[in-house]
């Protein structure tokens, strides 16, 4: 592939006090795909997020994103520059409404003009949201949080959708589902990177994927090469 | 029957003053997870100000709120980037932000006997011994202008934490920090801001008691204290529940004063038999534990 990658993540350190997560980890994501990200538990998947959208810093390393370093920048640039994160476990604003939680996805200038048009996307895609647009999101199921949370990305209008395991905790019709919206939004044009535990499923969606192992990539490969690698399909996948 | 209404009246008007007292020291906690211990400082600091602009050059302590207000919001930024930024938040951090927050207080009210000895001082306006009868009871034009101001005051408060992108975002602020960063929020302006918010309120608190108390540097102190009633009584950030609370505070104080020969100088002690009751039968407070719902 000769045009630049979307994005890049170039041999980074980071860890959290005196424990080290990731050691030299580097992936790239190109315009268009779905990478998915696996590995077991503990492995650094969510750090390696963290890291990506500044909220943690590396100690070493680069992330670069369409050309740029970002290691310069402050974590609450990376909205406006089109990366989005669906974090581990929503986190939503629990005492907000849904509606409050959806408006705020929009808080950066460039989303904020084209607010009310893309809350509609939102709910066209997750009319639930619609009908729970007053009720508090804390109060809200998992499924309806998990799509708060990912409604709540995309009202920022990412380039780059980091999702870190949507699925975690969800109704197996649910799970579907949220496959369903993530295969749309990539039909869509959007470029994601997927956090799955569910292995197989994440593996049927994406295009390539890395393997990571305490805090390193210890394979990568098309999902097709990582879907028949002896090595996953024995360690992951239980065949 | 008259008596009761009286009592009724005067409770609803102090009310107000107690509520806009409460709410910057509410906010602040519940954004920052910080006790503004110089809550207390800016309060008498709005009252020498009012006092000041009042003697010195003729100037309507209403027509102050607005510019006192102003600086007062701007102190409280700088105060926010300079010392409080600096400082480890919540539980973990209470100690050193208490203590900082506190030798603020002490310097200023040092500062305020310097300037102004320890004498009491009052604003005397015009109208500040006008009344009026309301419903067949004297009421005092000022406490009315004082309720006014401070109805005004929630009332815009209200509106810009529910109905603007800033107070929304302070809000978020409040409730997960960190989801607003990765939405472009930046955070610590947030806390800069809000900050600035709660100093401006504590001080045009102050310049509206100045109004109607006598003070000296150590005005301030009960103030904050009760100010910690209305904030435990009424939940953070609610302006329902802070109106609510301030008008309980305001009754459990008011009412008392008709027993005849209750001693005036309990009235102050009430409120904080009130807290402790609140604090033994229900401490999440009398509206559970909503920040800034
Ligand atoms: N805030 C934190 N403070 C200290 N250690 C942390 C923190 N967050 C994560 N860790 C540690 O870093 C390591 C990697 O965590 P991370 O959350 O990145 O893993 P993960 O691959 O996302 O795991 P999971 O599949 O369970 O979500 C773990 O050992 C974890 O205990
Ligand atoms: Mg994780």
């Amino acid at each position: 592939m000769s045009t630049e990658p979307l994005l890049e993540v170039r041999g980074i350190d980071a860890g959290y006090g005196d424990v080290q997560v990731l050691s030299g980890l580097s992936l790239k994501v190109e315009e268009k795909e779905i990478v998915t990200l696996l590995g077991s538990n503990g492995a650094g998947k969510t750090t390696t997020l963290r890291c990506i959208m500044g909220v943690v810093r590396p100690r070493t390393g680069e992330v670069i994103f369409r050309g740029q370093p970002l290691s310069a920048q402050p974590a609450s640039e990376r909205a406006g520059q089109g990366m989005a994160l669906v974090p581990e476990g929503r986190e939503l604003w629990p005492q907000l409404t849904v509606r409050e939680n959806l408006e705020l996805g929009a808080y950066h200038q460039r989303a904020r003009a084209r607010a009310a048009q893309n809350l509609e996307r939102v709910h066209q895609l997750f009319p639930r949201l619609l009908e729970r647009k007053s009720q508090m999101a804390g109060s809200l199921s998992g499924g309806e949080q998990q799509m708060a949370a990912i409604g709540r990305a995309l009202m920022s209008e990412p380039s780059l959708l980091l999702l870190d395991e949507p699925s975690l905790g969800l109704a197996p019709i649910v799970v579907e589902q949220m496959f369903e919206v993530i295969r749309s939004l990539h039909q869509g044009g959007m470029t994601i990177l997927l956090v799955e535990q569910n292995l197989q499923a994440a593996l049927e969606i994406a295009t390539r994927g890395y393997v990571i192992e305490t805090g390193q990539v210890k394979l990568t490969g098309t999902a097709e090469q990582l879907r028949n690698d002896p090595k996953i399909r024995a360690a992951y996948l239980g065949l | 029957m008259e008596r009761f209404l009286e009592l009724v009246i005067a409770s609803v008007l102090l009310a107000g003053l107690y509520a806009t007292m409460a709410y910057g020291l509410g906010l602040i906690y519940g954004v920052l997870r910080i006790v503004n211990l110089n809550h207390g400082g800016m309060i008498m600091a709005g009252a020498y100000a009012g006092w000041y602009l009042h003697s010195e050059f003729g100037i309507d302590p209403y027509l102050a709120l607005l510019p006192v207000g102003t600086v007062a919001f701007l102190v409280g930024m700088g105060m926010y980037r300079l010392l409080v930024h600096r400082l480890p938040r919540g539980a973990a951090g209470g100690v050193q932000s208490l203590l900082l927050l506190f030798g603020v207080w002490l310097v200023m009210r040092n500062i305020a006997y310097l300037l102004f000895t320890g004498n009491d001082q009052t604003v005397h306006t015009t109208y500040a011994t006008r009344a009026i009868t309301l419903a067949g009871a004297q009421v005092s034009v000022n406490r009315l202008a004082v309720f006014g101001v401070a109805l005004a005051t929630l009332g815009i408060l209200h509106i810009l934490l529910t109905k603007t992108y800033f107070g929304k975002a302070l809000r978020a602020v409040a409730q997960n920090p960190e989801s607003c960063t990765l939405q472009g929020i930046r955070v610590d302006r947030i806390y800069a801001l809000t900050f600035g918010l709660g100093t401006a309120l504590a001080s045009v608190a102050g310049l509206l008691g100045a109004t109607l108390f006598p003070f000296n540097p150590s005005f301030g102190a009960a103030e904050l204290l009760k100010s910690f009633v209305v904030v435990v009584l009424g939940g953070l950030g609610s302006v329902a529940g802070t109106a609510i609370a301030a008008l309980i505070l305001a009754a459990v104080e008011v009412f008392p004063t008709a027993i005849p020969g209750f001693p005036t100088y309990l009235t102050a002690a009430l409120g904080f038999v009130l807290l402790v009751l609140v604090l033994v039968l229900r401490p999440g407070g009398l509206f559970g534990q909503r920040v800034l719902g």
